[in-house]
């Protein structure tokens, strides 16, 4: 006879989910389970748009990694012109896309993880949060905000507003960078690079006491996918697909990504409205894989960046066998030698002669009836494949969102951190708030087209197979 | 090896002063969700007047974190939403105080009252704080329009933020073409 523990909403992340975990009469977990709960048809009610409507519309996604499908949506913009945009306006979007990683990264780290990690998995939820972290590390607190403040700035100098820029467009940006604007990004990197490597050795500093975390938080062999530069190195803006498997061996190596459905299948579960990405070759769901900071850092054969070499090369001691690192706890790490990297790379790119040119766009009509674009998204590879008529108009859409790839691993690090954690037969909130922790790792984002309404208290039940409820756990 | 030291803990770093004259107006929804653009789009219609040097205005989907930084800097600050639980076209002007308690499920995003409490714990500073409302009709996704009430409201809206404001009517000629589409939820900049 089994029973069910539901975790809803789990909290510290993007968007509705829940978590159920079904237990066995002995009180251990058989089975556990994470259900996106949000449904949103973006894929639809883009049907019978103009193509040119894609990026302004699909930026609206999130309020958080607007950027990104932007930059995803314009890539799929670029292929259905068939135009390969000035080489200035790959280097500004690149700015913009690292910008907006370095604001993702910061949120993620300072804001959402930081509480679990500074304050403890025991500590009291009413203090276990923002405020306890700002109570206990305010300057760690007011350096994560200024580092989302360093790195939304760029994307307004850059694009004209914070949230949903429009400069970038079909065929390149629409503006070119002026001297102005590139000495007021470069003046903040700096400090930038300052508080992230401060951020980093602070974060290394804490290690030790997350051990057994690190070999329980969605430890696993999987595959691992994400663009790399041409050269093999760390990309998130152009480039190519990789595929690495668990023991570091590229399986698959400088994919178009126009070819992403040679390699990507898309399964459907009845229990979550988020689709089950798998590598297509090894079937769902042994196709299991990784994306996102962890995975680009372990195909990337370097970051091309001095401080940021650096730390790669002590993040890949964290696996003793020198193999990929395969815990998902180290999605953290990855997060701050990535923000580090952005940085860096800001600061190159900007120093490039060319920088300023006038020469910016692309014109052309759409000359192709379907496009793909993919970028480096601050959670993972992000796709937007639209397929368009005669008039423009787009007759289909698939979007494989950057947590959707990480669907299939979410899952199974629940299940990993409840067998390692949770007793059914007497609950407590420090084993419920690592089950959500490990999903914090991901720094899943669900989507927000609009603000919510109201607050949603956490409840935890424990009820047996007759649906009484024999433990309960209220989170206001 | 990468070192660099954090600065020793302690009070909040000091700010800058604050201009004897200072305020912030953001106005937060989302445009492709029908009604709840209409504080962007008041917002927006705030930019393109002539307001004084001392009045910022920010157009925004959501509230975020680092906003609490520029709360730190204006002794005002007035957010502009969409509301649920007022009748359709009907505004309300609320006093917001710190709330630690206020905090967002969904984390990517922040109740003002929670951004305040932000500002208070990170800056020690606290602006006086509005929010001013109008009751939404149409919350569907994928509508890029206004409903005709709470277009109604767009005006009075505006005028609601220059009498907080005490500024003085009108700043430029009356708009007679009323919005009630968010523009920039439409298309790229050709």
């Amino acid at each position: 006879m089994s029973r069910t523990i539901t975790i809803e909403p789990v909290t510290r992340i993007e968007g509705h989910a829940r978590i159920s975990l079904q237990l066995a009469d002995t009180g251990e977990v058989e089975d556990a389970k994470f259900h996106l709960t949000q449904f949103r048809g973006f894929e639809k009610f883009c049907e019978g748009r103009p193509y040119r409507e894609m990026p302004a519309l699909t930026a609206r996604t999130c309020g958080i990694c607007p950027v990104s499908h932007l930059l995803a949506s314009n890539k799929a913009c670029d292929d259905l012109l068939a135009v390969t945009i000035p080489p200035t306006a790959e280097k500004l979007r690149q700015i913009m896309n690292l910008g907006q990683i370095v604001q993702s990264h910061a949120l993620s780290f300072f804001h959402l993880s930081s509480p679990d990690l500074l304050l403890g998995w025991e500590a009291d939820p009413k203090t276990r949060n923002v405020f306890g972290v700002m109570q206990q590390e305010p300057e760690l607190a007011r350096d994560g905000i200024r580092l989302r403040q360093i790195g939304q700035t760029i994307i307004e100098i850059l694009g004209g507003k914070k949230i949903h820029p429009t400069w970038v467009v079909p065929g390149g940006v629409s503006e070119a960078l002026s001297e102005e604007k590139r000495d007021a990004i470069q003046a903040m990197l700096p400090d930038a690079l300052e508080i992230a490597k401060r951020t980093y050795a602070s974060f290394k500093s804490l290690l030790p006491k997350f051990k057994h975390e690190a070999e329980s938080f969605g430890t696993m062999p999987t595959l691992f996918l994400s663009l790399v530069s041409e050269t093999g190195q760390l990309e998130h803006t152009t480039g190519l697909l990789r595929v690495k498997d668990a023991k570091g061996r590229i399986i698959e190596d400088k994919v178009p990504p126009r070819d992403y459905k040679r390699l990507i299948g898309e399964a459907v579960e009845d229990f979550s409205y988020m689709k089950f990405p798998y590598y297509r070759p090894m079937g769902y769901p042994r196709g299991i894989y990784r994306v996102g900071p962890l995975a680009r850092l372990n195909n990337a054969d370097s970051c091309g960046t001095p401080y940021a070499d650096v730390a790669l090369a002590e993040f890949r001691t964290l696996q003793e066998d020198s193999g990929p690192i395969t815990s998902s706890f180290h999605y953290h790490y990855a997060r701050l030698v990535e923000i580090i990297f952005a940085i860096e790379r800001m600061q190159r790119i900007l120093k490039e002669p060319d920088i300023l040119d006038h020469r910016v766009r692309a014109h052309a009509r759409g000359n192709r009836y379907e496009g793909i674009g993919v970028s480096e998204a601050p959670r993972g590879t992000l796709m937007h494949h639209y397929k368009i008529d005669d008039h423009g108009l787009i007759t289909w859409v698939d979007l494989i969102i950057a947590t959707g790839h990480n669907n299939l691993a979410m899952n199974r690090s629940i299940k990993q951190v409840a067998d390692t954690y949770v007793d059914g037969n007497k609950l407590n909130e420090s084993m419920l708030n690592r089950v959500e922790a490990v999903i914090r790792c991901y720094d899943p984002c669900l989507s927000c087209a609009s603000h919510a309404f109201g607050q949603m208290p956490l409840v935890i039940e424990l009820t047996d197979p007759a649906g009484k409820v024999v433990d309960r756990l209220v989170r206001d | 090896m990468i070192h660099s030291a954090r600065p020793a803990k302690g009070k909040p770093a000091p700010s800058r002063p604050l201009p004897d004259r200072s305020a912030l107006v953001i106005g937060y929804g989302s445009p492709i969700r029908g009604d709840d653009a209409i504080g962007p789009i008041v917002a927006d219609r705030l930019q393109q007047q002539h307001l004084p040097d001392w009045v910022r205005v920010e157009a925004r989907h959501i509230l975020t974190a680092e906003l609490a930084a520029d709360l730190a800097q204006v002794e005002q600050v007035i957010f502009l939403d969409a509301a649920v639980d007022l009748p359709p076209g009907e505004l309300r002007l609320q006093a917001l105080q710190p709330d630690a308690s206020a905090l967002s499920t969904m984390a990517h995003f922040h109740d003002p009252r929670e951004l305040l409490a932000w500002s208070q714990g990170l800056y020690g500073r606290v602006p006086e704080a509005w929010l001013i409302t109008a009751g939404g009709a149409d919350f569907d996704y994928g509508h890029f329009r206004l409903s005709e009430t709470a277009a109604a409201a767009v005006q009075p809206m505006i005028d609601a933020v220059l009498e907080r404001l005490g500024i003085q009517q009108p700043i430029t000629d009356p708009i007679t073409d009323p919005v009630t589409e968010h523009s920039d939820a439409r298309s790229c900049s050709d």
